[in-house]
């Protein structure tokens, strides 16, 4: 059997070159034999992690490596011997990375020459090795100190053999030991198509353009190693030398063993010692009037563990980040797998009273496994910045740095570039990409593309569908990920090769959070949320106008009045549960505890809808089936959700309890969740654990449901601890918002753009909770929305819109403009002199219909403010200029221009809506008001008619689209089949107001129109603003825009 | 009293596509450009204008609208051009006339007028005319180019009576004052939506509000202030007419006529140092017909002995029927005349005589039928070279050293039969064309996959292994295999010299 290590691969992470998965790759060497395989990608070691991966499963050795590209020298293959040399090797590629602020990466000899030691290299010849290259050769021999090959690949170029010979004449004749490699760039033969279109995307040309381009032939593939013994013949060394590099190269990438950080402990204190003690102070804090007893057991259980497995460092180090947020009044909330422990709890990195619920600290940190404890921590969106960089700051760049993403290929994207790349014309490129919903993986709709004039069968467009089928998840570019740090006590750079970020003051490493979690590297994420921004805004503004101090903590709990409203699915505003699907389930969850939210929280998700886990669920609790369990086992794992799984945890007990996996195993499982889609290794696990199941006499059906479910949370998935982190921040908002409707209004405004109502709603409801809302004033307001007092309103206080949001208006002038206002400007003279802000931003004003205090409409606002010019710079006064103007007559503005130019200016109009002002027309055509569908009888024919706030087609689904609709008395439901989607596909996705005909449909409280016909009705928004034709339409046209990036996303799910 | 006619072109773009595309009638048509990657619609024609598809928005949007929408690219000069030779077309009414932005058109009527029946008539006729060109028209006539350009666009048709302006434009929208966007959304926001509405404002307070812009473009409207129209003039540069009082019957006078343009022409063109790569000849029939005929050259020339050689094979084309009563001579292509240097030797005279030969050979046997070898980016051999004109300049084409290429590749390659070791090796022997021919020496394989994206039936699709031989006389040969195993099957697919 002939021995050979193929040493010279590209894997798709040399973007836009090869053709296979690091995966792919290693997973075919270890079939055909190979003794070792290494990946060897251009400048970088971005996937090695995962070929690392694959090679531990299937049993195969991996050469770590990379293929170094260099500026004034021929290209190396560079594979680090041991652990110091890696370093040297990522600390090489980092240099050449942090040099360039683009995603390049240059690189000079005298780097290599500075990293050589403990280098295996490898010389890759060039094109046309020539006596040029000979000299390179011997200057190279006499300054690289450690051992020098040189490759040589049979290229099938028709003088492989002549050209084999003469470099085998080279390596002899400048003492270089000459070694085989095949320049893999794809391991099967068939991936030469896919790695032609690669090129051509890459070179920005067309396949008809790409010419030498693209590769002559399919060789560039993995070859077993009697192949390779065949072409190399007459060089059996050459093979050997193979086997003898990839012996050489001891580095394993499990040698990255990790260390904490230390943190800096108070003298005499070991860093559990430290912790022990800053968690008994926590608990004593937590609970004043006495520790309960099972919380005293688990912490000591807790510290217990951590203590055996060293975690210490790590909890210290995310209580720090804590601290500090804290200590700048930045609010922030732990989850993840280990935040909801008591430790946490103790150290205030979570709000969770563990006292509430049960969660099994081993279930994420066990003795058994050996990785580490996972805490994201959220904080405020407005400030994370501030913790980033004092995360920087504290640990330096040298050892902290931000985990990468990996943008891979979507439908879209991947539709787009291969349909670039195969010349279709750019019109149906674009056309293809639009009939793309979401990122499913389900072949295209052939009779969409039919609906575009295109014909599915066409053999380009064939192509084009298949290959882009096979791009979805190929690797485009390294980006940073939103948060996720990670944290070295070592050298960052010694561990993983690190680059500038696009955004200033950020680096990344090139690996992301699966490789980290993979090699045990800490991370911690930091990430922000914009409802904790909220939050902290309405405790303040409640702390100030009704002298009220609160904290996430202590916030009353089980408040009735709270829960009452959720029961309504008065749920506006509201974290998690605001989301159409969310509204429409409240009222059937009929939540009255935390535990119940928590349920909320995580049930209206795919997982559970796609697993039927929802109805079942509602059936047992309101008590119209009984709740029984398929074994007294699961009926402890699934006894708080009534024997339904919910929740990641129980996936995982569900495996070890009734499937009979190990922990381990069920911790295989519960990865494979996040990568199912992308690995596609679930149909072993499918088998294990439906017939585990079965074979412990649990019922076929069950464990099949148990298992879909599974599946589904290998996108969405939600543990039990995060579910109740965002359960809290659920019910401290809508606490926030039963109690303070209008400062919880306006701490929402101030947090803008956040959360799934645009401000128009956020205003309408809190109207409707008989908030007071004024208008935006140059005398009254603020940048950020404010609260004045007011005795009819409720609470006392009216919320004061504020400049932030008039469209276009810059902070700093608003900042000015108060500044300059003493009492009040009086005038608009006045206002041009003291304000110091330009004449557009004031123009700006006027339409936005902000100078009412001084008397003035906004016609004759503009009027003389545009008869002012440009403004002096404050303190130099000038005279009125207008003040021998004679007054001019401007025509009165209609209410329908002024609802009209009101969304034009604020996105919003405190004057009318619109529909009301189409009302009579509406009414003559048989049009009910969305108020009062709640009054109709189930199945009446209904026609409905408002503004498009939203549309959506959640995965889960199949095809129906969800719509709601606004007009002035409310809200209405639409659900669209899909044979009625097909046919008012462009009403549906057109208009800007719909007329919807159809049958009501009620659930309990719910109500929701099934549509079978629609109207796009956008032109009618005309007439209502005849002046001003065109800017409401495009105002809504950019609701409309903004809708569309949003139908994809699913934010029901989020 | 100086009279001034505006024409509006309203969907100038769409008609030249439509009048390029004439099979795309009925269907709405949208023409659009890219920006950033997204399409948009630039230009809609009138049907799609009529589904709701508006200029600006993307090309998705509009399909969403219309889904048999037609679709072309945009080509922004070529509608400047077309105004311009409308513009051109309009100098039959008045000596001046102008384009205006890129739809309209300005036409300086003062005194025409009565030669076409009045301006009533005159505007019907024009309309008339440009609609049978496949342009939508709209116009009005007004006493000064400011009222004209409101009216044909939104009072088209209106004629205003010298003086009538100021009535005429008071229930325009402001738009029509030709005003820059900005200024006009400013109107609008004050309730100042038309014309008249400006009227009884005070000039100091529109100027301090809106500059000069405003003020001056109502004086220009209501005759406060002069407005030149800058006129195109007719320039035929190279250009030779000849009308006849007495229309032409013979063929022989048409190539003599023909002969005397192209002297005049050449004549000219040697004055500046020019040459035609093609010309082209119009002959106006009596019964309202056009002949025409054309010719190219391969290199700049205006030598007229050579340029009526070649048009000597096509003068069937330029048959007077029942009477030609007019001829134009116009060049297709100019290019400046390589100055020669007189030769010295005979040899130096070749060229010339190459070029004079290829161009008489490009005309007898069709441009097509005389080509040279460029080399072309394929890996695929017979692909590796594409047919260009003769003269094309392929400076920055080389053929890529490396590959060991035949000088002969037959154009069908030829099965050979043979005999094979194993699966890489060349064939010990192989009979071409009845003989045998024993291998000596073989090189190779060089690898040829097929042009997947190209190659649609499956024997195309195979993958083909070449390899160099030379037989025991030294003939060297370039084979292939194309199939493998016992499918394989062999073709000799050139020669060496």
């Amino acid at each position: 059997m002939t021995q050979y290590a193929e040493l010279q691969v590209t894997s798709n992470f040399s973007f836009l070159r090869g053709a296979s998965h690091p995966h792919e790759l290693v997973m075919t060497a270890a079939l055909l034999g190979h003794r070792a395989i290494a990946i060897t990608d251009r400048n970088s070691l971005a996937g090695v992690v995962r070929a690392h991966d694959a090679a531990r499963q299937v049993g195969i050795r991996l050469v770590v490596g990379a293929r170094l590209d260099f500026d004034d020298a021929p290209s190396f293959l560079c594979f680090p011997t041991d652990r110091a040399a890696y370093g040297r090797l990522s600390r090489l590629i980092t240099a050449g990375r942090r040099r360039v602020s683009n995603t390049e990466c240059r690189l000079t000899l005298d780097d290599l020459l500075a990293h050589q030691a403990g280098q295996i290299l490898v010389t890759l010849p060039p094109e046309k090795p020539d006596d040029a290259f000979v000299r390179i050769l011997k200057d190279l021999r006499t300054r690289l100190g450690g051992p020098l090959y040189l490759a040589a690949q049979h290229l099938y170029r028709g003088d492989d053999a002549a050209r084999v010979e003469s470099l085998a004449a080279m390596a002899n004749e400048c003492g270089l030991a000459f070694v085989a490699t095949n320049d893999v760039h794809y391991h099967r033969p068939t991936r030469r198509v896919l790695q032609d279109v690669l090129t051509c995307i890459r070179e920005h040309c067309t396949v008809d353009q790409a010419g030498f381009r693209l590769m002559a032939n399919a060789e560039r593939h993995l070859k077993s190693p009697d192949d390779m013994a065949r072409l190399f013949a007459r060089y059996p060394e050459a093979l050997a030398h193979s086997v003898e590099i990839a012996a050489l190269c001891r580095f394993d990438l499990s040698e990255l063993r990790y260390e904490y950080p230390v943190d800096p402990c108070p003298p005499g204190l070991t860093s559990q010692e430290y912790l022990v003690r800053e968690s008994q102070t926590g608990v004593r804090q937590r609970y004043p009037r006495g520790i309960p007893d099972k919380v005293a057991k688990q912490l000591a259980h807790e510290l217990d563990l951590v203590a055996k497995l060293g975690y210490a460092p790590y909890f210290l180090t995310v209580y720090d980040i804590v601290r500090f947020a804290r200590s700048k009044a930045i609010l922030c909330q732990g989850r993840g797998s280990a935040a909801n422990s008591v430790i946490c709890y103790c150290l205030g990195i979570t709000a969770v009273d563990p006292a509430q619920s049960d969660l099994l600290f081993e279930r994420f940190v066990s003795a058994e496994r050996d990785e580490p404890p996972d805490i994201d921590v959220d904080f405020e969106h407005e400030r994370r910045e501030e913790v980033i960089q004092y995360v920087y700051g504290k640990y330096g760049r040298e050892h902290a740095g931000i985990a990468a993403t990996v943008i891979t290929y979507r439908r879209r994207s991947a539709i787009r570039d291969v349909g670039k790349a195969l010349g279709l014309s750019l019109d149906m490129v674009g056309a293809l990409a639009e009939t793309v919903w979401g990122m499913s993986l389900d072949d295209i709709d052939r009779g969409q593309v039919r609906a575009l004039g295109l014909d599915p069968d066409a053999p380009r467009l064939r192509l084009a569908l298949t290959l882009a089928s096979k791009l979805l998840g190929f690797p485009r570019h390294l980006s940073q990920h939103v948060g996720g740090f990670v944290i070295t006590k070592s050298l960052l750079s010694e561990v993983v090769p690190i680059a500038n970020a696009a955004m200033a003051e950020r680096t990344f490493v090139e690996w992301n959070k699966d490789d980290l979690d993979t090699l045990g590297i800490l991370k911690i994420d930091v990430l922000s949320l914009g409802m904790l921004t909220a939050i902290r805004k309405g405790f303040e503004l409640i702390e100030r106008h009704h002298g009220r101090r609160l904290e996430i903590a202590s916030v009353p709990q089980d408040d009735a009045a709270t829960y009452d409203m959720l029961c309504r699915a008065d749920s506006i505003g509201v974290f998690q549960v605001e989301s159409r699907a969310q509204m429409s389930f409240l009222p059937r969850m009929k939540p009255r505890c935390f535990y119940d939210l928590v349920i909320e929280v995580a049930i209206v998700r795919p997982g559970p809808i796609q697993g039927d886990m929802v109805h079942p669920y509602l059936r047992r609790r309101n008590k119209e089936e009984e709740v029984e369990f398929p074994s007294p086992n699961l009926k402890e794992v699934l006894g708080k959700t009534l024997g339904v799984p919910l929740f990641q945890e129980q996936a995982m007990r569900i495996a070890i309890v009734a499937a009979g996996f190990t922990p381990g195993e069920a911790d295989q499982l519960r990865r494979a969740m996040a990568t199912f889609r992308k690995a596609g290794t679930i149909g072993t696990f499918r088998t294990k654990m439906i017939e585990g199941m079965v074979a412990r006499s649990y019922d076929r059906g069950f464990a099949e449901r148990c298992f879909s479910q599974i599946e589904g949370f290998g996108e969405y998935g939600f543990p039990e601890s995060h579910a109740a982190s965002f359960a809290l921040l659920a019910y401290v908002s809508a606490w926030l918002k039963c109690h303070y409707p209008a400062a919880f209004a306006c701490a929402l405004l101030n947090s803008q753009p956040m959360g799934f109502y645009a401000p128009a709603q956020i205003v309408r409801n809190a109207k409707e909770h008989g908030v007071e809302i004024r208008p935006v004033d140059v005398n009254h307001s603020l940048w950020d929305c404010t609260l004045e007092p007011a005795a009819s309103s409720t609470g006392g206080v009216a919320l004061r819109l504020g400049f932030r949001q008039i469209k276009g208006f810059a902070e700093d002038d608003a900042r000015n403009l108060v500044a300059g206002r003493n009492n009040a400007y009086a005038d608009p003279h006045a206002l041009w002199r003291r304000a110091g802000i330009g004449v557009a931003a004031l123009e700006r004003l006027a339409a936005a219909d902000a100078l009412a205090s001084m008397g003035l409409q906004r016609r004759e606002a503009l009027w003389a403010l545009k008869g002012l010019g440009e403004a002096p710079p404050p303190l130099f006064a000038r005279d009125d200029p207008l003040a021998g103007e004679p007054t001019v007559a401007l025509p009165a503005m209609s209410l329908g221009e002024a609802v009209s130019v009101d969304y034009t200016t604020l996105r919003l109009s405190l004057k009318s809506h619109p529909l009301a002002l189409l009302r009579d027309g509406l009414t003559t055509r048989g049009v009910t008001p969305a108020a009062r569908l709640a009054t109709l009888a189930n199945g009446a024919r209904v026609r409905i008619a408002g503004l498009v706030l939203v549309r959506q087609r959640p995965g889960s689904a199949k095809g129906v689209i969800f719509v709601t609709l606004e007009d002035e008395t409310g809200v209405a439901n639409v659900i669209i089949w899909p044979h009625v989607f097909e046919r008012f596909r462009r009403e549906v996705m057109g208009a800007v107001l719909l007329i919807v005909t159809g049958r009501l449909q009620r659930e309990g409280i719910v109500t929701h129109v099934v549509a079978d016909r629609l109207e796009d009705r956008s032109t009618e928004l005309r007439t209502i603003a005849t002046s001003h034709e065109t800017a409401i339409t495009h105002e809504f046209t950019a609701m409309v825009e903004n809708q569309r990036d949003r139908r994809f996303s699913s934010r029901d799910f989020r | 009293m100086r009279r001034i006619a505006s024409i509006w072109l309203p969907h100038l773009a769409s008609d030249l596509a439509h009048r390029h595309r004439p099979d795309q009638s009925g269907k709405p048509l949208v023409l659009i450009t890219e920006q950033a990657n997204r399409l948009f619609v630039a230009a809609p024609d009138a049907l799609a204008e009529a589904s709701g598809i508006a200029p600006g928005q993307t090309l998705a949007d509009a399909r969403a609208l219309a889904s048999d929408l037609a679709v072309m690219s945009f080509d922004p000069a070529a509608v400047t051009r077309a105004l311009e030779s409308i513009a051109q077309w309009c100098l039959r009414y008045t000596p001046a006339t102008s384009p205006v932005g890129e739809d309209g058109i300005f036409l300086d009527l003062t005194g025409c007028a009565p030669l076409f029946g009045g301006e009533t008539a005159l505007l019907a006729d024009l309309v008339a005319r440009l609609e049978r060109q496949g342009f939508e028209a709209r116009a009005s006539i007004a006493g000064t180019p400011g009222a004209a350009w409101a009216l044909a666009r939104f009072a088209p048709g209106t004629i205003a009576a010298p003086g009538a302006e100021r009535a005429a434009l008071a229930g325009l929208p402001v738009e029509a004052l030709r005003l820059a966007p900005e200024t006009a959304a400013t109107l609008h926001q004050l309730g100042l939506r038309t014309i008249g509405a400006l009227y009884d404002l005070s000039r100091a307070a529109l100027a301090r509000r809106f500059g000069d812009e405003l003020c001056r473009r109502l004086d220009q409207a209501l005759d406060r202030t002069f407005e030149p129209i800058s006129p195109v003039r007719e320039v035929p540069p190279w250009r030779e007419r000849r009308d006849f009082a007495e229309p032409l019957l013979q063929p022989e006078d048409v190539a003599t006529t023909l002969r005397r343009l192209i002297e005049s022409l050449c004549a000219r063109l040697a004055a500046e140092g020019l040459g035609v790569r093609g010309l082209e000849c119009l002959g106006f029939r009596t019964n309202g017909s056009t002949a025409h005929a054309r010719i190219g050259t391969s290199r700049p020339s205006n030598d007229p002995v050579h340029l009526v050689r070649l048009f000597a094979e096509k003068l069937s084309l330029l048959d007077p029927g029942d009477g030609m009563d007019g001829m134009v001579l116009s060049p297709t292509a100019l290019d400046p005349l390589a100055s020669e240097q007189p030769a010295l030797t005979r040899d130096g005279t070749q060229t010339g005589d190459l070029a004079a030969l290829l161009d008489r050979l490009a005309n007898r046997l069709g441009a097509a039928n005389v080509f040279a070898l460029a080399p072309a980016e394929s890996h695929r051999p017979e692909r590796a070279q594409r047919r260009v004109a003769p003269g094309t300049a392929v400076r920055n084409l080389r053929w890529p050293d490396g590959m060991r290429r035949p000088l002969r590749l037959f154009a069908d390659p030829e099965a050979i039969e043979t005999e094979i070791a194993t699966s890489e090796e060349a064939p010990l022997h192989f009979t071409w064309r009845r003989v045998r021919h024993f291998v000596h020496q073989a090189e190779g394989p060089e690898r040829v996959a097929a042009e997947w994206w190209r190659d649609a039936a499956p024997a195309a699709r195979e993958t083909r292994d070449y390899y160099c031989v030379e037989d025991e006389d030294g003939c060297r040969f370039w084979l292939y295999r194309q199939g493998t195993g016992d499918a394989s099957r062999w073709y000799l697919h050139g020669l060496f010299a």
